[in-house]
């Protein structure tokens, strides 16, 4: 039998990837999932890693025990062919029942995240409209209103995304809806996504707890440039800040409707 | 042996059918045949050149996402690229490749002569090959679809789609999905009925037997994507009002048809692969497959549990905490099905005398890379987790592992162990060795970093990217994996046509197989077995060949039983189904008419339904026989 193509090729594949792994950790990654800068980012990052490790226990057992049964039971010259093992009850019963276990330990922990981030929001919650258009964002604030008594509104263009301010600290209801097409509103380290779907309102509140710029972008495909159709989330430090900003647009007009 | 049947009548007999089958000569042959062989190889090199296309369209995809920015092809050509790449590898290449499996083994395993209904197997055939053409075809009428192989409402709807691309693909679905209904009933109906004497179902095959789950799974499933298409449709053509919110329509009603569809769907894509690697992994340890029962059940299991995880796909649409709940808890569920058959493949090879030949190896890597798959499902099966990971490139890296480092791979292990069956010929084993190890290094430089990508933050399906997000190196790994892959599949092509003009002659049993189909010769016969065999156990033709001793080693069965087979009743004649056009004829139809409502032109359609119908009524009066 051949051997030419021996460990060497999977190993060198293996270094180079923890190699750029390593490069990886030095650049920025604004979008990145296990950097949450939010309650509810930090909740489903530490719901993913419960069901990771597992995982990937797993993973490395099976891989073992396949890489190993070829090793140990390769066919070699004059070995008698093997006995004729048709199966184990025992065993059978055993690798069904100690996955649902496993399965159902973490269904527990799942069902109880998926009830508490599907809460309504609380009444002191700050509420803001988020509305998908193609292929750009606009929120509204229902409670800030201008001289006519319409919301605050920012709007954006695919060349110069929107930018969706809040303060931090302070829980935010969003209330996401279309005008089109199915879109999916999503900071990734805020939180998980929702979609914006037309005739359809949908609810999910966040709490930021670092004041930054947090990047995220449409994550439903909605056509032609849904790549282009992304927004920025502004978090300003103190209520005050964020407030002051609030003046600044509802004064210089540039909030108004479109 | 047996001496009770008279061998000069048999001879003739023979002789008959051989006459029989050569009616037509060359190509007409090809286009008039019945035979489930030459159907099974029609499906096999028609999948792969479509797998050719939706390969190219990967590498397009991958060379515009190579680096931030990238303009290798517009907006609108990426759009259509990643439709057409979807669109094509599940229903062009992964279903149509099983379905040359089906076509060519399962007659063959069960003993059989061909399938139940030869002239609806070549009309699957063709409607499959014309629907292909004709969604193709919407390249050439101004544009491909562009709305995903999902295509989610109302994106597909007029206001925003005005193009013919959705119609062509909406009906081109329609025509193939005719084509997998009459497969489906076809193989059960063959199944059930045309096992030889003695194949209870516990003797059958664990091919034959997630044949049988699949065909099941394709005639519950495809009835809902009809009907959703036919919505579509109606909105699209008649102004209907499904889909359209607009108008008052329900955009997720779309959703919950296709994933009710779209699930099973999957497990049409991999129950087929997981049969393969159950013929392939005892073969080549020289071993019963461990816990056979078990593996058959957990594959019903999981025909079952699919029709109720739809909604996985649907976690980010606000369906709410219960219905979440109910989804997420389901889905973790079917994990426990897979697992056993993951245990059970291990510990066939455990023990075993594993003899390391390209299929052992792809059926391998079949287990290693789907257990990826497996693992990385239950990850985002957890509701909360999965609103980060949906439409991510997680997800592509997850589904890719199930499809390709699963499905394709076990495809590729029935390539190379099927193929002396049907040509005669060996592959090329370093050849074959070589176009493994590129595929499988290519394809873990390729979709191990889509996890990464994932986890980074990169939506699935944009066109393009901006610097600075950290997802550049990761992306340029991948596109050079794909090509390490595109080399694997041009080191298979150049095996396949090396190895058809040179190689050493295969004979009848080349693998010590366990299975009636290497009871025969290579190529088999166009009647399949002289004589149709008597089954007396599971693995009926490896206890031909080995008895076992009292500690339940396998010893030689001394007076030559390999490659023969025993007799059953004397055969009185060799029933042969003649040569037809009319299910090609038949199946021309379907596109003239689907052309005529894309058009609105309906003096087409109706040209195309008078062609269905002479098609239909030749085909019901020609004689089965001559």
């Amino acid at each position: 039998m051949k051997r030419s193509f021996s460990i060497r090729w999977p190993l060198f594949g293996l270094a180079l990837l923890v190699g750029l792994l390593a490069v990886a950790c030095e650049t920025s990654t604004p979008q990145n999932t296990f950097a949450p800068a939010g309650d509810v980012a930090d909740k489903q990052r530490q719901l993913f890693l419960m069901a990771m490790w597992p995982a990937v226990a797993i993973l490395v057992g099976v891989e073992v025990v396949l890489v190993l049964s070829l090793i140990l039971f390769r066919r070699r010259r004059g070995r008698q062919l093997p006995k004729q093992v048709h199966g184990n009850t025992p065993l059978e019963v055993a690798w069904t029942l100690a996955p649902l276990l496993l399965l159902l330990g973490l269904a527990v922990p799942m069902v109880a995240l998926i009830f508490e981030l599907g809460r309504n929001p609380k009444a002191e919650a700050l509420p803001i409209r988020v509305i998908g258009h193609q292929w750009v964002w606009e929120f509204q604030y229902p409670t800030f209103a201008d001289g006519q008594g319409r919301p605050l509104t920012i709007i954006g263009t695919p060349e110069n995304p929107p930018e969706l301010h809040i303060p931090a600290g302070r829980e935010i209801a969003l209330e996401i809806t279309s005008a089109d097409v199915i879109h999916s509103f999503w900071v990734p380290r805020l939180g998980g996504k929702l979609d914006a779907i037309p005739g359809r309102v949908n609810r999910m509140w966040i709490v930021v707890n670092e004041p930054g710029v947090y990047p995220g972008q449409c994550a439903e495909f909605c056509g032609l440039l849904h790549a282009d159709m992304r927004l920025k989330v502004v978090v300003h430090e103190t209520e005050a800040d964020f407030e002051g900003w609030v003046r600044e647009m509802l004064s210089s007009g540039s909030g108004g409707g479109r | 042996m047996a001496v009770a049947w008279e061998p000069i009548r048999m001879i003739e007999a023979l002789r008959r059918v051989r006459r029989e089958a050569a009616t037509y000569r060359g190509l007409w042959s090809w286009i008039a045949t019945v035979d489930h062989k030459r159907i099974g190889i029609m499906y096999g090199v028609a999948a792969f050149a479509f797998f050719l296309a939706g390969g190219i369209e990967a590498l397009l995809i991958r060379l515009q996402l190579a680096r931030p920015g990238g303009d290798v092809v517009s907006p609108e050509v990426y759009n259509q690229l990643f439709t057409m790449h979807g669109t094509t590898m599940i229903f062009l290449v992964v279903m149509p490749l099983a379905s040359a499996f089906f076509n060519l083994v399962v007659p063959l395993q069960i003993g059989a002569r061909d399938v139940a209904f030869p002239r609806l197997n070549a009309f699957s055939f063709w409607v499959f090959l014309v629907g292909a053409l004709f969604l193709h075809s919407s390249i050439l009428a101004g544009g491909a679809p562009n709305a995903g192989w999902f295509g989610y409402a109302p994106l597909t709807e007029l206001p925003y789609n005005p193009g013919h691309g959705i119609d062509f693909w909406a009906l081109g679905l329609q025509i193939v999905g005719i084509s997998s209904m009459a497969s489906a009933f076809n193989f059960i109906v063959t199944i059930l009925n045309l096992r030889a004497p003695g194949m209870t179902l516990f003797r059958m095959p664990v091919f034959t037997w997630m044949t049988l789950v699949t065909s099941f799974l394709i005639i519950l499933a495809m009835p809902v994507i009809a009907v959703a298409l036919f919505q579509l449709e109606f909105d699209r053509l008649f102004g209907a009002n499904f889909f359209n919110p607009t108008k008052g329509g329900t955009p997720l009603l779309w959703q919950h048809l296709f994933w009710i569809f779209g699930h099973p769907e999957v497990y049409i894509l991999i129950l087929p692969a997981m049969g393969i690697v159950s013929e392939v992994l005892p073969t080549f340890s020289q071993k019963p497959l461990f816990g056979y029962p078990f593996v058959i059940f957990s594959g019903i299991a999981i025909a079952f549990m699919s029709f109720g995880v739809w909604a996985h796909h649907m976690y980010t649409t606000g369906l709410g905490p219960v219905a979440n709940s109910a989804f997420g808890v389901g889905t973790i569920l079917i994990a426990v099905p897979t697992g056993v058959k993951i245990f059970n493949w291990l510990a066939t090879l455990w023990g075993g005398n594993v003899s390391l030949r390209t299929p052992l190896l792809f059926a391998v890597g079949f287990v290693a890379m789907f257990v990826i798959g497996g693992l990385t499902g239950v990850t985002h099966s957890m509701v909360p987790s999965d609103y980060q990971q949906q439409d991510t490139y997680y997800v592509v890296a997850h589904f890719h592992q199930v499809l390709f480092g699963g499905a394709l791979f076990a495809l590729f292990a029935g390539v190379y162990y099927w193929f002396p069956k049907f040509s005669g010929r060996l592959l090329d084993e370093k050849l074959g060795q070589l176009h493994f190890w590129l595929m499988l290094i290519g394809f873990n430089l390729t979709f191990q970093p889509m996890m990464i990508l994932g986890m980074l933050g990169m939506p699935r399906r944009i066109y393009t990217y901006p610097e600075g997000m950290g997802w550049d190196q990761w992306n340029l790994l991948a596109t050079s994996g794909a090509f390490v892959i595109a080399l694997s599949v041009l080191v298979f092509m150049v095996n396949v046509v090396r190895s058809l003009r040179r190689a050493e002659r295969a004979g009848a049993d080349p693998w010590d197989g366990r299975t009636l189909e290497w009871s025969i010769p290579s190529p088999p016969p166009p009647y399949n077995f002289a004589r149709i065999p008597v089954v007396r156990a599971r693995d009926d033709f490896w206890h031909r060949k080995y008895m076992e001793d009292a500690q339940g080693r396998p010893v030689p069965v001394v007076a030559g039983g390999s490659g023969e087979v025993e007799s059953g009743a004397p055969e009185e004649e060799i029933h042969m189904p003649s040569p037809s056009f009319f299910p090609l004829i038949t199946a021309i139809g379907f596109p003239i008419i689907a052309t005529g409502f894309v058009f609105a032109e309906y003096a087409v359609v109706a040209a195309g339904a008078v062609v269905l119908l002479y098609g239909l009524y030749g085909w019901a009066l020609e004689p089965a026989t001559e």
